[in-house]
């Protein structure tokens, strides 16, 4: 008999992500580089048909000019909103991942933290935005704050609900293994919430971004909140559209790392299943 | 109201007889509270499961064999009665025991191989080790070449049998099975049994097994207990007195057809119908 050990089949093999391979198979992406390249080559000629004036909609080779016309400054000013934006969405993750464990487990935080959670959600965060400025400054705490707050909730919603989804069936196997408490969550529970964890933290990541740049809109002086707060009272338009369009990248970039990292951690996964099939 | 019958010879009797008794059922019922009223899963179930004994549990569908199979792994709370193993009474699963439940309950994130080791990793038992076993176990199974994939990839089939694999793999002396192959093909279905009763008769495992097929529970038991439903309850035990190891061949011989015409007079007496 010829042993065929499991490692050695091709078809299973998950770790090839070379870019070659990747470019080939992302149809998507080219076809919205294309469809992106057609928009602006428009987008410039209606520009220039029309004569509309820049500050009040500026055509894309200004805006590129505004990009390109000081690069360390907007980076500067990149960096602070993205090292905000990930300050948050780490204490989010973190601190949403042991709210949630403890409102799974517990009957009286299940009662007191998420009914309060799901009763102030209804808030729009925006309108007390100011009052944590007031309270604790224009430092990057406040921003941090801010997207805590906005971006928490997803978190440990979607994180509650699939700790809580798991099949009773799967804790009868494990109880017949005369498994630990512990043993169920580590090898049961959070695995089998991991699809509605990785739902939370996409979601997080995006609203810890949007938190961030209201945090800067409402006192500071650094971020691109504050670049495009700034540039709409100099009535410098490209500019704004500069800082909008750098955020805009950053926040697809931002969710498909997020994404990746979740089709590294459950390959296995419905949503990544024959992905390829699609194209 | 229950009858023990034993239709030919007394060899297997005597021999089944004078092993110890590894599970013992005493008075046990089993009330389910629910909305819609109580309903009465089980009745004063009395069962000696003799040790390396292979004692199926046949009957209609919700006469509560699955429901028996709980109580008896230590899933369920009994609402009377009383539950042993070796003699002692239960308080949760007991320890070497192995189960394979109605549906196949593989973890979606693990591949088929790590799926069988789960219980190793419960029990802090070192993987390396099994890993040749487990292989080994797949391959006897069919499932050797799917060890690497995840359970989604496989057919209902080769869930149930990873399932099945999961549960044979830390050798339990105590093996409870619900309706295992009550997925497979005819065919994948005969073989398996044929399987089944080569590790029951080499592992002397005690195999408490639940199935619809009048067919499968003779052929592989050494009594099969004949189950009516409202309330769940046992309602005759039979005596399986073929020769072993028993072959497919067997189901056509006069003495198995007898069996299964006995069986059959049972559930028509009862006025119902079995699947
Ligand atoms: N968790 C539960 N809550 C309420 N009632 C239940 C529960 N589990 C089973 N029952 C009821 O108990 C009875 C016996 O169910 P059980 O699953 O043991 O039947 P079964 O003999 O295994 O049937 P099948 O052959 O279809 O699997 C049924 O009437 C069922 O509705
Ligand atoms: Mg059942």
């Amino acid at each position: 008999m010829t042993t065929q050990t499991p490692a050695q089949q091709p078809e299973t093999s998950r770790e090839d992500g070379s870019f070659l391979r990747w470019w080939k198979q992302s149809s998507r992406l080219r076809f919205f580089l294309v469809f992106s390249i057609l928009v602006l080559t428009a987008w410039e000629w209606l520009c220039s048909v029309t004569g509309v004036r820049p500050y009040i909609f500026p055509a894309p080779s200004q805006v590129f000019k505004e990009l390109i016309n000081d690069p360390q400054w907007l980076a500067a000013h990149t960096a602070y909103s993205v090292s905000a934006t990930l300050i948050a969405f780490a204490i989010s993750v973190v601190l949403g991942l042991i709210l949630s464990v403890g409102i799974v487990y517990s009957r009286l935080l299940d009662r007191t933290l998420f009914t309060t959670l799901v009763a102030t959600n209804a808030i729009p965060k925006v309108a007390i935005a100011p009052l944590f400025v007031l309270w604790i400054g224009t430092d990057i705490e406040s921003k941090v704050l801010i997207a805590v707050l906005v971006s928490i909730f997803p978190m440990v919603v979607d994180s509650v609900v699939g700790l809580r989804s798991v099949d009773p069936g799967m804790l009868d196997l494990a109880r017949t293994y005369r498994g630990t408490a512990l043993q169920m969550f580590w090898k049961i529970r959070f695995p089998n919430a991991l699809p509605s964890i990785f739902a939370g933290m996409k979601v997080a990541i995006s609203l810890s971004l949007v938190g961030t740049i209201v945090g800067e809109f409402v006192g500071s002086n650094w971020g691109l909140g504050f670049v495009i707060l700034q540039s709409q009272g100099q009535y410098n338009t490209p500019r704004v559209f500069a800082a909008i369009l750098v955020l805009s990248i950053l926040g697809t970039l931002m969710f498909q790392i997020v994404d990746m990292i979740e089709r590294r951690a459950m390959p296995w996964h419905v949503s990544h299943r024959n992905r390829h099939d699609e194209d | 109201m229950r009858a023990e019958t034993s239709m030919s010879g007394a060899s297997g009797t005597i021999m089944a007889a004078e092993q110890p008794v590894h599970v013992k059922l005493r008075g046990v019922y089993k009330t389910y509270n629910s909305k819609r009223g109580d309903i009465h899963a089980l009745d004063n179930i009395n069962l000696d499961i003799r040790e390396g004994e292979f004692l199926s549990l046949l009957g209609p569908s919700g006469c509560g064999k699955s429901t028996l199979l709980r109580c008896l792994a230590g899933l369920e709370k009994i609402s009377g009665g009383g539950v042993q193993v070796h003699g002692k009474d239960i308080d949760g699963p007991p320890e070497n025991m192995g189960i394979v439940f109605q549906r196949d309950m593989l973890l979606d994130w693990r591949t088929v191989l790590e799926n069988v080791l789960l219980p190793l990793e419960f029990r802090r038992l070192p993987k390396q080790e099994y890993i040749e076993p487990a292989l080994k176990l797949l391959e006897t199974f069919g499932l050797r070449r799917s060890a690497d994939r995840y359970p989604w990839e496989l057919s209902g089939g080769m869930r149930q049998r990873a399932a099945i694999c999961r549960a044979l793999l830390d050798d339990p002396s105590l093996l409870l099975m619900d309706e295992p192959f009550g997925a497979l093909d005819a065919i994948t279905r005969d073989n398996l049994n044929i399987e089944l009763q080569r590790i029951w008769t080499q592992t002397n495992k005690t195999i408490l097994f639940i199935t619809h097929s009048i067919n499968e529970a003779i052929l592989l038991s050494s009594r099969v207990a004949v189950m009516a439903r409202d309330p769940g309850r046992i309602e005759e035990i039979v005596e399986i007195d073929l020769p072993r190891p028993r072959t497919l061949a067997m189901r056509e011989s006069p003495d198995f057809i007898r069996y299964s015409a006995h069986v059959r007079a049972i559930f028509e007496r009862l006025g119902t119908f079995i699947g």
